[in-house]
């Protein structure tokens, strides 16, 4: 009996001692992380997670920030938009995060936009490059969303005068997903850069997504035998519109945005993306992320899927100087310094933001080619206007 | 044929306009077919049992996840084999439904509406079961034939979609003649009249059921292998059943020729509806509007379809 007692005795104390060295204040600065763990994104999702491990290990293990130690708390949105609202309210209301990075996808980033700016915690998109996520439809900047990546007009702009100059393609076609934001912009955005450079458009085909048939369209394409075939897909669409393209005997050079850039492309396209061109953020071989690949396969023994980790750790980056800066995390303060960002050395370069549209300035974009089942950098990128 | 190279040289050539209708018409055809042969799946269980066996879907889905298994991701067994043992699986697993969701209601006579709630709660388990445990990679079937198509007046057709609609051609002759020449047929037949009757007559309504499903789970296997080689395979595949639900509303619930009938129309209507153009608007993006639109019209209009005979409410 008197030992049990003597043991409650010293469980408690140990209780006391515990509670009285709670701090006032949290110990670490809580960032939120909107990530695809599950679903059809998760390839790069779960590449993006342990990327932003990494920059945090990284700052924490150089005494982190202001004294205190970066926290990163992650959820699953499965790039779904409506589950994305309920990570972004239970980061910002429950976890009390600072900031949010993510998400990777342009539609889920609109999603929860009313959420991260009405609760004033900036938010840094990765991959998600359509312009409405950073501006609004009347040209007024969103104040509290930024992002790390190139928008869709640059990317449309790329792929357009390289069809035009370094293919020397006259004549174009686009087959693109109209229940898509990514997609039908891209497509716009496309057809306006190829006209512009003196190109012709055949055609401009539509599917709805979550259709696997694209051979009505195609055959109509394949009537005007275009030099080139844009496809702004996601590497699914990408894999079904080549193989049937293909199959029809259409012979256009077939191209796309950064939604190609997935692994399983080869093994869902076989033979019939060979020799494709698409525009990316990121190359393994582009000598600017070298470092980070190399420390990335160290770790995990893997390549990374790119480019969603390397858009992740500068936004671990950014937001690190951003607070330093602000000598604070409060959230107006936080949303000026991101805003005021220039020149800051990140992975993809020097970092630089236009405070009225929050998005970097000349960030250079990458050509690769599918070939031999692997994706090939070719060049990189930078638009002549 | 073998080279795969254009006939243009030799045959005179058509006109674009001629090409590309024929063109639509074969991919409609080829689309049609599989929308057939899911609707084969719904129109045999409602025939009997009076109610749309909405895990149909999930059914297929899994067929082409077993063939997944057989050709990719565990062994490398060949084409044929392959979609014989899918067949058989995704059968046994139609019966495993049935024994799981329905076979309780159906023994307590319950209204049909329960057993659709019943079905619908299935093909979301079924759908979530995979995403868990497969996850939601997208995956290739790898290609059946090395030369991949077939040239002819101008038009391509894919070597698969001639395979895919001959074996279904097959399979749906091979129905036939169970329902229509054997004691089982007889009894599924005379079932789809009265099933207390029958049960009256000394049927055992249990193996009857079994029989049932495992003949419309294999047919659904089928059609997910052909889908999976066509396209490929992942969770949510099933979706494209709906497709086969209007088909086979278009034809007739419980109907087997509407069944064929609706699909290939409904495959068809749907090509031609992605190529046409009015004015400046592209009617492709309002394909879905219009399948929708005619099953709408259709329940309306004539709610037996084609060739149904049941007028009772179809759910």
């Amino acid at each position: 009996m008197r030992v049990q007692f003597a043991a409650r005795l010293v469980s408690f104390a140990a209780a006391v001692v515990v509670l009285a060295c709670r701090p006032g204040q949290p110990q670490t600065i809580k960032i939120g992380h909107e990530v695809a763990l599950t679903g059809p994104n998760a390839t790069w999702g779960q590449s993006e997670s342990r990327a932003v491990k990494m920059a945090v290990e990284k700052i924490n293990a150089q005494g982190g920030v202001l004294g205190k130690k970066l926290e990163i708390v992650a959820y699953d949105n499965r790039a779904d938009r409506l589950e994305a609202v309920n990570v972004a309210k239970r980061l910002v209301e429950q976890d009390k995060v600072i900031a949010i990075i993510g998400p990777g996808q342009s539609g889920v980033a609109n999603a929860i936009r009313e959420t991260n700016n009405s609760a004033k915690v900036p938010l840094i998109a990765t991959t998600a490059t359509n312009p409405k996520v950073t501006v609004n439809d009347d040209g007024s900047v969103v104040p509290y969303t930024f992002r790390t990546c190139f928008i869709d007009p640059f990317q449309g702009t790329v792929a357009a005068q390289f069809a035009s100059k370094d293919l020397n393609a006259k004549t174009a076609a686009v087959l693109y997903d109209v229940g898509d934001e990514y997609s039908q912009f891209l497509g716009k955005y496309f057809i306006d850069a190829f006209q512009k450079s003196g190109g012709k458009i055949l055609t401009s085909e539509a599917f709805r997504s979550g259709e696997l048939d694209f051979r009505a369209q195609l055959g109509k394409i394949k009537d005007g035998n275009p030099d080139v075939l844009f496809i702004p897909t996601q590497q699914k669409e990408a894999a079904l519109a080549a193989k049937q393209a293909r199959d029809l005997g259409i012979k256009s050079t077939l191209m796309g945005g950064d939604g190609w850039g997935s692994p399983d492309l080869f093994d869902l396209a076989g033979p019939a993306i060979e020799g494709s061109y698409f525009v990316n953020i990121a190359a393994l071989e582009d000598p600017a992320i070298k470092d980070f690949i190399s420390d990335y396969r160290a770790q995990y023994k893997e390549d990374p899927v790119l480019p969603n980790p390397v858009l992740a750790y500068d936004a671990v980056l950014w937001l690190s100087d951003a607070i330093k800066r602000a000598g604070t995390t409060d959230g107006p303060k936080l949303k000026e310094a991101l805003e005021q960002t220039k020149d800051l050395q990140v992975l993809t370069g020097k970092l630089t933001i236009d405070p009225a549209s929050h998005n970097p300035l000349n960030k250079p974009a990458v050509i690769q080619q599918t070939k031999d089942k692997r994706f090939v950098y070719v060049k990189t990128f930078v638009t002549a206007d | 044929m073998g080279s795969g190279a254009p006939f243009r040289g030799a045959a005179p050539p058509s006109p674009p306009g001629a090409r590309l209708l024929f063109q639509t018409l074969i991919t409609g055809l080829s689309i049609g077919a599989v929308y057939a042969l899911m609707a084969v799946g719904y129109s045999l269980v409602f025939s009997v049992l009076n109610f749309s066996n909405f895990a149909h879907g999930a059914i297929i889905t899994l067929g082409a996840y077993v063939a997944w298994a057989l050709m990719v991701h565990f062994f490398h067994i060949p084409f044929l084999p392959a979609l014989l043992l899918s067949i058989f699986g995704a059968g046994i697993l139609a019966f495993l439904n049935e024994r799981i969701a329905y076979s309780t209601l159906r023994r307590r006579r319950a209204p049909s509406l329960y057993l659709m709630i019943s079905a619908m709660g299935a093909a979301i388990a079924l759908q979530n079961i995979l995403y868990a445990t497969v996850g939601a990679k997208l995956y290739a079937l790898p290609p059946v034939f090395a030369q991949d198509v077939i040239r002819a007046g101008g038009a391509t057709i894919s070597r698969m979609d001639v395979f895919a609609f001959a074996f279904s051609v097959v399979a749906i002759s091979l129905l036939h003649l169970l329902l229509a020449y054997t004691r089982v047929g007889m009894a599924i037949r005379a079932a789809s009249h009265d099933m207390e009757m029958v049960a009256v007559l000394g049927v055992n309504l249990d193996v009857l059921v079994a029989v049932l499903f495992f003949i419309a789970g294999g047919f659904g296997g089928m059609a997910g292998v052909f889908m999976g080689v066509k396209y490929m395979v992942y969770p949510s595949m099933g979706w494209i059943t709906n497709k086969a639900y209007i088909a086979a509303v278009i034809g007739g619930l419980g109907s087997l020729p509407g069944a064929i009938v609706g699909g290939m129309l409904l495959g068809v209507l749907e090509a031609l509806v992605s190529v046409t153009v009015i004015g400046s608007v592209h009617l492709s993006t309002y394909r879905d509007v219009f399948s929708f639109g005619i099953l709408a019209v259709l329940l309306i209009v004539r709610p037996t379809g084609l060739f149904g005979r049941h007028l009772e409410e179809k759910l």
